[in-house]
């Protein structure tokens, strides 16, 4: 863990896949609309793994349960161009490219033989306010279950269910 | 759930500023119209629920041994349009 000349506050928390994370106050992401399917969870980290360079976790920093993998679409489909509607730019006032990115949730299969990536909703997040909200991207060419290909899948190594 | 009986070209009003027009009915079909601010997502239940099962099923995933005993670090991430270097944002 680095430290900082002028130390943000920290805190730990205990989750049920990671064990204990320590964060700062400023690494929080604020998902003010919940995610589908968590809609109370209104805050999230972004936890990478050595082991998983290709991957970020997105942990529910109020639920320890509750955690998500994810990646940067980009870095596996670089033709990747979702169009952001309308309530998107608004709500998350995206005026420049330099201040935001994009993840998508990835989905490994129970036997772990499919990754799926969801390229239909990509959880779009403003770096500078870090506020961040899953888009769904309604008649655009996405599948909420695009296959990843093997080699990528191969990154994460062999996911056991719990 | 409050059930009203409209024409077409009639409407509704939910809160303050969304309103629900009956554009058109063709058998058991029926055409909305969606007047809403921008920041209002619309969208249709089917796929919202797509969407929430699909989050359901990612956060399911069984952990790694590798995961269980993981240093695991807040990501630093980047801009879409920035060279994907690492770069430390604290």
């Amino acid at each position: 863990m680095e430290t900082t000349m002028e130390s943000p506050a920290t805190m730990t928390i205990q989750t049920s896949r990671f064990g204990e994370v320590t964060f700062a106050d400023t690494d929080v992401f604020e998902f003010p609309w919940g995610l589908p399917g968590f809609a109370d969870q209104h805050r999230f980290l972004a936890l990478s793994l050595a082991e998983q360079p290709n991957f970020v976790w997105l942990q529910a920093v109020d639920d320890p349960k509750v955690a998500l993998p994810a990646a940067d679409p980009w870095s596996i489909f670089p033709d990747y161009e979702p169009r952001m509607p309308a309530y998107a730019t608004e709500a998350l006032d995206l005026r420049s490219a330099e201040d935001f990115t994009i993840l998508c949730v990835v989905v490994v299969t129970k036997e772990a033989e499919e990754m799926t990536m969801n390229l239909m909703a990509p959880i779009v997040v403003n770096l500078k306010s870090r506020r961040a909200r899953q888009v769904m991207l309604e008649n655009s060419p996405y599948s909420v279950r695009t296959p990843l290909p093997r080699k990528q899948a191969e990154v994460q190594g062999t996911a056991q269910p719990a | 759930m409050l059930v009203l009986s409209r024409k077409v070209n009639q409407s509704i009003m939910v809160g303050d500023n969304v309103r629900v027009v009956v554009v058109a009915v063709d058998r058991d079909q029926v055409k909305l119209g969606i007047e809403a601010p921008r920041e209002i997502a619309v969208h249709r239940s089917e796929i919202y629920e797509e969407i929430q099962r699909s989050n359901r099923s990612a956060a399911a995933a069984g952990a790694t041994p590798a995961e269980k005993s993981a240093a695991v670090a807040p990501a630093a991430l980047q801009p879409r349009k920035k060279s994907p270097k690492p770069v430390k944002n604290r």
